[in-house]
């Protein structure tokens, strides 16, 4: 049984980062909007980008490595949703007051401290994500703490920064983006590494997502919030895994994680017992010129090379599975990837797929000097890419013998594991943002004296409005929340009528197909005031919200030409007087069949009782 | 920089800038690296570095306590192989870069908090280590200097060390420079050097070189590549040629402009096309041949860099007031550039007497003074005949500048009074010296 016994044994540390977008009228540090381009790109451009030092003078490890890559990025610019600002084209101007405002109600919120001067950083990103190169950030509150069903989890930092590009396609050597989303408020909140379980880590996430949402100010909808998880046990290192495409699966990849560790350690012991170490590049290509091994040749004939290398007490342990379908060699094949090369050989893999020649086996590992216990990897491809690739190879090999590699992995929902994306970064790579001058706090935190989203005070409310416990609990978990506040306040209905349609409507219409999601607040704002103002029944609601209406005429429309006006209440009581004496239950029966959409279920009955009156 | 009483409780706590230390606040302890201040903003917040690498401001007040920390364990020095120990190949072409300042080679000024210029240019190098494949390169670190607080001494100094280099085996020059003022530097350093033996390629950044986005890499290998390999021997600018990373264009010093205030390609040929570009990959593609080519001869570049500080660059605007040219009459300047309206106006035909020109045009020009003509419309060439008002400024005395931007013609004055009798300098001033005039004025110069 995997419980907290188990992971506390395992030395589990598990720490989370939360990246929430806001909803703003502008972006961070431009005037651009935040709403997606809907447009057509109007320019196109590429960049190259390099390392450069931090303030400290070094560069970062992750850095380095991702511009070693030599990639090209490739922007599309937007009208509306990009400016010069965005594609580092024009200095930032004043940060977004109410992004900063959100951040410190967020940062209050979590009992963190607010610094009395923001100090607005770059952080190094050259994946090119950000064509300047690095992202806006600033540390808005520091040392806070959340406490959520018995757990308790310290808060070290809040940010405010500017959201990524969007990646339309990618290959090895180029990337393109999208810069409609680039500089959105991003608010990023993390937890200490203390979370005792996986399945802790997702109750933690989910209870900061609720919070953000509270907060009124934050983008809804797919994408506006991801969640990052740093996880380490005792002899590993910190792995920072990202992209959780929806938190359910988030434990299970957590798990599977913590097992892929175990097993990189298990490993690392036993090539330490064996003593083992990483030899030189050697270039193999005269082994392999008439090769039949067509892996090989596609790239020997069109003049490339073959390099190779020897894992000394590396054999068997390459081909060892360590997570679903993953064995070290993937691992391995993954870092010399990023060389732009398809992948590696290997000398645990099976060879009779490649056509290999026993005499070519022999001289290379005459070669490459392979004993016994030993292991190879071999690469062809165009000479240059060769050579990056057995070194970021032979950087992950030697990797292995240490135990875990510190990196960036992206989480694989399909496959409940996680992949490499690049070493994980640290603090080398921030540089103080020049173009931007330091924001004081005291005015913002001022305007924002004795308010904090307290979630107990907002399920309490939402209980004694919604008078049912499973619809407020619903309600305080659901995106539509901000929509149901918005309603109750506008318009004089019944909470309970909103929180249901709203909650138990809206699933129901969208798994029959209708487009919910398009229905605009302003919308459902004016059919339920026309509920309230008793122009349209209760089921003449959903047959209006069947139309998915974007506009108020639309609503008005629907109702003209589905009937839905609803029925006066002496127009009801003469209808039920054309079923003087019979049974109750059939005259609401009938009249119910013909004029269900427009007739007032309550209104019926008191008129059935009052017929014999 | 941070108020006296924080300077004091810093030295009494024994904290230096980029040492550990331990600051408690309204009971709160924070542990870091106090950072410097720059000049702006609240002197009394401390600015200290969490192990984040994260910076926060924190008030100092009577109650805070400083202490200083152990310096934790120091990151393993990195050592940069400055570029004199960089092996060169000695089979490429020998380049001498001059490097004079400017935004190519900045990085963060706690004096203000914004970017300033390094004072080792071998560290801009080291971020374009394709170089040492390009040029045989050497370095002279002749100054470093923003653009904008450049003078016609800073030029006089530049064109020296460029007639230096040429004249002592150099095959080309890159000078790194600003790039407010580049285009007025490119000018004077077209006219003040002469029989130029090699390329003199002027190269400057939009972005700084401190982040990974900068222009200055390709900027740079592309007048690296220009320098070692072109057969041109003009004085030109090479700068990015549109807002993507993948070629540079070359333009000539006299016919190149800075025409945005941000942007990468913010330098735009004037009244011609650019002479060359430069692919990122390295490949130089000549856009004509009218260029001036290396001579087949040994004869040595020479150096004419005499300037008159007192030539001056007027704008004529509606309510002008031509006062201003009395003005410089009376501090005894020698001539002046207008930089008039369309084809060459200047309010002359007016009714307000106030803001006639045509009198203080006349006035300047008896009292021995130059007075040019030329366009703010930048684009096209100015003319002495269409209307009758620029009849009348012609006959004034005024000398209509052809198709020369109003900055090339305000420097050409100045070093046509430096180095010229004042009747061979009027005479020279609408007459191409250097490639600054054209005769032609071709249909694809304007566009987009």
């Amino acid at each position: 049984m995997k419980d907290k016994d188990y992971y506390s044994k395992l030395g589990f540390k598990c720490g989370l980062e939360i990246h929430q977008r806001l909803e703003t009228r502008t972006k961070l540090y431009c005037n651009c909007s935040t709403v997606p381009a809907a447009e057509e790109a109007i320019t196109v451009i590429d960049r190259r980008q390099r390392a450069v030092a931090g303030e400290l003078g070094l560069v970062d490890n992750s850095t380095k490595f991702e511009s070693q890559k030599a990639r090209k990025f490739i922007y599309h610019v937007y009208r509306k949703s990009t400016c010069l600002v965005d594609i580092d084209e024009e200095p930032p101007g004043n940060p977004n007051q109410d992004a900063i405002e959100t951040a410190i109600l967020i940062s209050k919120s979590l009992n963190c401290f607010i610094p009395d001067e923001i100090e607005p950083m770059r952080k190094a990103v050259v994946d090119g994500s950000d064509p300047s190169s690095f992202q806006r950030t600033m540390l808005c509150g520091y040392d806070g703490e959340l406490k959520t069903d018995g757990l308790k989890v310290q808060i070290p930092s809040i940010f405010l920064e500017e959201e990524s590009s969007s990646i339309i396609h990618n290959t090895p050597s180029e990337v393109v983006y999208g810069t409609d989303r680039l500089g959105i408020p991003l608010i990023e909140v993390d937890t200490d590494p203390t979370i005792p379980t996986p399945q802790d880590a997702k109750k933690i996430a989910m209870r900061i997502g609720l919070l953000l949402r509270l907060t009124r100010s934050v983008q809804r909808g797919i994408g506006s919030i991801r969640q990052d998880v740093n996880i380490s046990i005792r002899g590993g290192a910190r792995v920072e895994i990202k992209g959780f495409q929806d938190i359910d699966s988030m434990d299970e990849i957590i798990e599977n994680e913590v097992e892929r560790q175990r097993k990189l350690i298990d490993i690392a012991a036993e090539l330490r017992k064996r003593n083992a170490g990483v030899g030189e590049p050697v270039d193999l290509t005269r082994i392999f010129r008439h090769t039949e091994a067509k892996i090989i040749s596609d790239h020997v004939w069109q003049g490339g090379s073959v390099i190779g290398a020897k894992l000394h007490g590396f054999n068997g342990l390459i081909g060892l599975e360590i997570s679903p379908k993953t064995r070290l060699g993937s691992e391995i094949s993954e870092y010399a990837k990023t060389a732009e090369v398809k992948g590696i050989i290997h000398s645990d893999e099976n060879f009779d797929n490649y056509k290999i020649s026993e005499k070519e086996m022999r001289e290379l590992k005459e070669a490459l000097g392979i004993g016994k216990d030993d292991a190879f990897i071999l690469v062809a491809e165009r000479k240059e890419r060769c050579e990056k690739a057995i070194s970021f190879a032979l950087m992950r090999a030697r990797m292995a013998i240490e135990g875990v590699p510190p990196e960036t992995r992206a989480a694989d929902s399909r496959n409940k594991t996680t992949r490499f994306l690049r070493p994980i970064p640290g603090g080398l790579r921030m540089y103080p943002e020049t173009d931007s001058v330091p924001v004081e706090t005291s005015k913002a935190c001022k305007k924002l004296e004795g308010k904090t989203i307290e979630i107990e005070a907002i399920r309490k409310k939402l209980e004694s409005e919604i008078r049912n416990r499973q619809f407020a609990e619903q309600m305080l978990w659901s995106r539509e929340m901000p929509v149901y506040e918005e309603i109750i306040n506008k318009v004089g209905v019944e909470p309970v009528v909103v929180a249901s349609i709203l909650l138990e409507k809206f699933k129901e219409l969208g798994r029959s197909g209708v487009p919910v999601e398009t229905i605009s607040t302003d919308a459902l704002e004016y059919i339920f005031s026309n509920y309230a103002k008793k122009k349209i029944t209760r089921l003449g609601i959903e047959e209006i919200l069947r139309s998915a209406p974007k506009e108020r005429w639309e609503v008005d429309r629907i109702i003209k030409e589905k009937n839905l006006e609803r029925m006066h209440k002496a127009e009801v009581r003469r209808l039920v007087l054309h079923f003087k004496d019979r049974p109750r239950g059939e005259i609401m029966r009938e009249v119910m069949s013909k004029y269900r959409l427009v007739v007032d279920g309550d209104e019926l009955q008191e008129a059935i009782k009052n017929q014999g009156s | 920089m941070y108020s006296e009483r924080l300077e004091k409780a810093f030295e009494s706590a024994g904290i230096g800038l980029g040492e550990r230390f331990r600051l408690t606040s309204e009971g709160k302890v924070m542990e870091g690296m106090l950072m410097p201040r720059p000049d702006s903003g609240n002197p009394d917040i401390i600015i200290i570095k969490f192990d984040n690498g994260y910076n926060a401001g924190i008030k100092f007040t009577r109650e805070t306590k400083l202490e200083k920390l152990e310096a934790a364990k120091a990151a393993a020095k990195q050592n940069s192989p400055s570029v004199h120990s960089r092996k060169f190949n000695h089979s490429l072409g020998k380049v001498e870069l001059i490097y004079t300042g400017g935004t190519i080679s900045s990085k963060i000024d706690y004096k203000t908090g914004g970017v300033y210029m390094l004072t080792k240019p071998e560290e801009l190098l080291e971020t374009v280590p394709e170089i040492a494949g390009i040029a045989n390169l050497s370095l002279t670190n002749l100054m470093s200097i923003a653009s904008e607080d450049m003078s016609y001494l800073e030029w006089q100094k530049i064109a020296k060390a460029a007639a230096d280099s040429l004249n002592n085996g150099a095959r080309g020059i890159i000078i790194t420079h600003g790039t407010d003022t580049m285009h007025y530097t490119s000018a004077a350093l077209s006219f003040m050097l002469k029989d130029l033996r090699g390329p003199v390629v002027m190269v400057g950044s939009q972005r700084s070189s401190d982040r990974g986005s900068s222009d200055a890499f390709v900027n740079l290998a592309s007048a690296a590549r220009m320098a070692a390999e072109s057969d041109m021997a003009e004085v030109a600018v090479c700068m990015h040629a549109t807002s993507s990373d993948n070629h540079c264009n070359i333009m000539r010093g006299t016919k190149v402009r800075k025409m945005h205030t941000s942007r990468r390609d913010a330098f735009r040929a004037i009244n011609s096309k650019p002479i060359a570009s430069v692919s990122y990959e390295g490949k130089i593609i000549y856009h004509a041949d009218d260029y001036r080519k290396i001579p087949g001869t040994d004869e040595k570049t020479k150096l004419m860099a005499g300037f008159e500080p007192k030539a001056a660059l007027i704008k004529v605007h509606p309510n002008s007031d031509p006062g201003i040219l009395e003005y410089y009459q009376g501090k005894g300047y020698k001539g002046a550039i207008i930089e008039g309206t369309g084809l060459g106006h200047a309010p002359v035909s007016t009714p307000h007497s106030d803001l006639n020109w045509i009198r203080y045009i006349k006035s300047a020009v008896d009292s021995g003074m130059i007075i040019g003509m030329t366009s703010q419309c930048i684009n096209g060439r100015v003319n002495d005949k269409v209307y009758r008002n620029l009849r009348m400024i012609k006959d004034a005395g005024a000398v209509f500048c052809e198709d020369m931007m109003p900055e090339v013609a305000y420097v050409k004055l100045g070093w046509l009074l430096g180095n010229y009798k004042k009747a061979e300098a009027e005479k020279l001033l609408p007459e191409n010296l250097t490639g600054e005039i054209s005769a032609r004025s071709e249909a694809d110069w304007f566009g987009d």
